[in-house]
């Protein structure tokens, strides 16, 4: 774990988690497997808030625990899933997009709470949802169910690791931890549930003084005494798959720029019918026939096979090698080579990250030395019809950033400088580690910039929070426009003027984590696919 | 060993590489040396592409914050521990804060200097310390059996509207109060949601010597201005305008 990531989780699990947890958190990262007392001893911290603390971090699946022999229990920590933090936001607008408000929340509660069971979930997402609708209507539980049950299919959600019970617990004292284990096959199992409600809307603080009293009583008498039908039956967000559609849907929007949008819904109908067949980490898909994939275009399509087969050879032929042509039964075999596609878009990644940071020019020398792999500095001055002043400086600017590397070749054995080839090259894999590292750098730059604009202004923030409050609790009571003036004229304009500038910086630095987040996300991508491919 | 004095004669300023191969010609003016650290913030000399602006955009930024803010309102936002500072012991208010801590260490009855009694102005005094419970229920039986504390007993859940206190969580603080009269730790107060929405951070650690109270502004929906609380634990850093107890 590089000191950016591992300041960047601790700066992810202090804002979510507070400092007690992020203290744990890191020390975890930074150290390894460890065992209860380790972790008090080193960290300082007394035994109950470290009991606390893991019992978070092992409920949102950042911490996993393991018996070892003597009965010691060892924690460890996965740096790389506490940052899948900084996407939730995009894995949460995903399922709205395809499945609307109800599986939007649906994600979100599963994101926010870790772990839960389905029951809890289509109750929380039921009351939530009613919430939001007029007065008088509620939100029915099958509905939220059938989208729940809808996402399980789909694999977006899936079950957690379930505790297996021993059988001869009898005989033997319980173990220290439980052993969870869960079977391939029914890691997207829905139980069978029959959930009959609705949503209950929270009561309004004028039913809160009557309401209050009853409350205390329990609401529903059944629900304690009643058993929970799934329980134990825990379900999390199946990031994995996230991951999957988001590559998908990046391929198809590289297809869409570089071709048109024909091609491109020739290539999401072909993601479409490989994504129960493939795994997610394959390098390529199942080869899909030419007669498949034209049964299965969308149906307002109305291309004929013989446009179809055109742009497949199209595809095929484009250096870019998205699609792969890997037989002629059935009308041409196709693959499409998720290798290869991911390697083109770090390649144009970095292509585009050397356009905006050094100008057109080294961005053409950049191309160059990616196409012809080894260039001498002569060479690089002929083909890329640059002065040799400028090249020399441009190449000098990304060597020292690393983007390019020098590669030697020695004539002679003894390597004597003199008579040795020098030559510029670009290694892709360890360029796109640099430019990761860079990113995880920025994220942490922009988030302590963003914490420190916070705190600077804050005073102000209270301020404008506690008359936003007493505005409200006003008009609550029914108030005169003169009141409410005069209320408002409880900031002053140069005050206005600051917390505008403070909320447009805050909004700007936010936009930009979310967007180093998916460079963040293709950059990992093709790293992880490159280094199973070796 | 007998080259060192002559290496600085001869040779002087060679490479163990040929310079032309990497194109640096003879006689090239070369930039000048670096004699400091690159500059912090370096001038840009290509202004960045704007951020990506549209629904999507926006919307993706609004779950952001309040995500962000959901997250701190949630049972899994651990605050961390602040030492409750009871009523001073009169004998002690001549001394300082440093002075105090060093009377702590010395007499063994150290911790009795601050003898616990709940006050009035600690329901506004805003520090998030906890005592051994945990705020929610998770599943016992998928922890390992090490780490089970005690669940604390849900407190009714908060609108976001003002509310009055509650009396039935008064009466429950004063047991709790009685039973941590030697202790130092303080029991977790929810103060109202106002404080914790999305755009603010989590409040600094309130030292000793640096609680400071913004004497202008309404804080926490009192009639007094918030130096009205001062406990008098600062005396001997402060300027004595709002003291009540007698000076010796």
């Amino acid at each position: 774990m590089t000191q950016a990531e591992i300041k960047l989780c601790s700066l992810m699990l202090q804002e979510h988690f507070g400092e007690i947890v992020e203290k744990i958190g890191v020390h975890l990262i930074r150290t390894g497997s460890q065992p209860l007392r380790v972790i008090v001893h080193d960290t300082g911290t007394s035994l109950d808030q470290v009991k606390k603390a893991l019992c978070v971090l092992i409920q949102h699946n950042l911490v996993i625990y393991q018996v070892h022999k003597r009965g010691v229990v060892e924690y460890e920590a996965h740096c790389s899933r506490v940052l899948r933090m900084l996407r939730y936001p995009r894995y949460i607008y995903t399922t709205k997009a395809l499945y609307g408000d109800t599986g939007e929340l649906i994600v979100e509660e599963l994101l926010l709470n870790g772990k839960m069971t389905m029951s809890a979930v289509v109750k929380k997402v039921a009351d939530r949802l009613t919430e939001t609708v007029e007065d008088g209507k509620t939100m029915d539980y099958a509905e939220v169910s059938n989208t729940f049950m809808q996402l399980a299919d789909t694999r977006f959600v899936q079950r957690c690791p379930m505790v297996h019970a021993p059988e001869n617990s009898d005989t033997q004292p319980p173990p220290p931890a439980p052993n969870l284990v869960i079977n391939e096959k029914d890691m997207y199992l829905v139980p069978k549930l029959s959930l009959i409600g609705k949503g209950k809307r929270r009561r309004s603080s004028d039913e809160d003084a009557a309401g209050e009293p009853a409350a205390k009583r329990p609401k529903h008498p059944t629900d304690n005494k009643e058993p929970i039908p799934d329980d134990g039956i825990y379900w999390q967000a199946n990031l994995d798959r996230f991951h999957q559609h988001f590559r998908d849907q990046t391929i198809v929007s590289a297809v869409a720029n570089r071709m048109d949008q024909t091609s491109s819904e020739i290539v999401r109908a072909m993601l479409r019918m490989s994504e129960v067949t493939t795994s997610s980490d394959a390098p390529f898909t199942q080869p899909l026939s030419s007669n498949e994939i034209f049964r299965s275009l969308p149906v307002g399509y109305n291309i004929s096979k013989q446009v179809l087969d055109q742009y497949l050879t199209l595809l095929a032929d484009d250096p870019l090698e998205f699609v792969g042509k890997s037989g002629d039964s059935g009308g041409g075999m196709y693959v499409i080579n998720f290798c290869k596609a991911l390697a083109s878009l770090a390649t144009a990644t970095l292509e585009s990250v050397i356009q905006e940071r050094f100008g057109s020019r080294c961005a053409r020398i950049f191309r160059l030395v990616l196409q012809k792999k080894h260039l001498e500095q002569k060479q690089v001055e002929d083909f890329a019809m640059i002065p040799a002043k400028e090249a020399k400086d441009m190449l000098y600017k990304m060597l020292s950033e690393n983007f390019i590397s020098l590669q030697e070749i020695p004539k002679t054995p003894d390597h004597a400088p003199s008579r040795t080839f020098y030559l510029y090259t670009v290694n892709v894999l360890s360029a796109a580690r640099m430019l990761l590292h860079r990113c995880y750098k920025s994220v942490t730059n922009l988030i302590e910039r963003r914490q420190f604009e916070t705190k600077e202004n804050k005073r102000l923030l209270e301020k404008s929070q506690r008359v936003e409050a007493i505005i409200a609790s006003v008009q609550a009571t029914g108030a005169e426009e003169a009141q409410l003036q005069e209320i408002e004229e409880m900031i002053t304009a140069p005050e206005r003027q600051q917390l505008e500038t403070l909320k447009r910086n805050v909004n700007k630095l936010d936009a930009s984590e979310i967007q180093v987040d998916e460079t963040i996300f293709l950059l990992e991508s093709y790293i992880e696919s490159t280094m199973k491919r070796q | 060993m007998a080259n060192r004095g002559g290496g600085r004669g001869r040779g002087r300023g060679q490479l163990t590489f040929n310079m032309e191969a990497v194109g640096i010609g003879k006689g090239d003016a070369l930039p000048p040396p670096t004699l400091q650290p690159s500059p912090l913030f370096p001038p840009l000399e290509f202004r960045p592409v704007p951020l990506p602006s549209g629904e999507e955009g926006e919307y993706v930024l609004a779950l952001k914050q309040e995500l962000r803010g959901a997250m701190r309102q949630l049972p899994y936002f651990i605050r961390p521990a602040i030492p409750k500072k009871g009523q001073l012991a009169s004998c002690w208010e001549h001394l300082n804060s440093a002075q105090l801590r060093e009377a702590q260490k010395r007499t063994h009855w150290g911790d009795r200097i601050y003898s616990y009694v709940e006050r009035y102005s600690d329901k506004y005094q805003t520090s998030g310390p906890i005592d051994s419970a945990i705020d929610w229920n998770p599943d016992w039986r998928r922890l390992p059996r090490e780490l089970k504390i005690r669940v604390r007993k849900l407190q009714k859940e908060r609108t976001t509207i003002l509310l009055p206190k509650r009396p039935p969580k008064a009466t429950e603080d004063k047991e709790e109060t009685i039973q941590k009269l030697e202790t130092l730790e303080k029991k977790e107060e929810e103060v109202t949601s106002e404080e914790e929405e999305e755009k603010e951070e989590e409040e600094e650690k309130e030292e000793e010597e640096e609680e400071e109270y913004d004497e202008e502004e309404h804080e926490e929906e009192t009639d007094y201005i918030m130096s009205y609380f001062d406990n008098g634990e600062d005396f001997g850093g402060d300027s004595d305008d709002n003291m009540d107890e007698a000076i010796y």
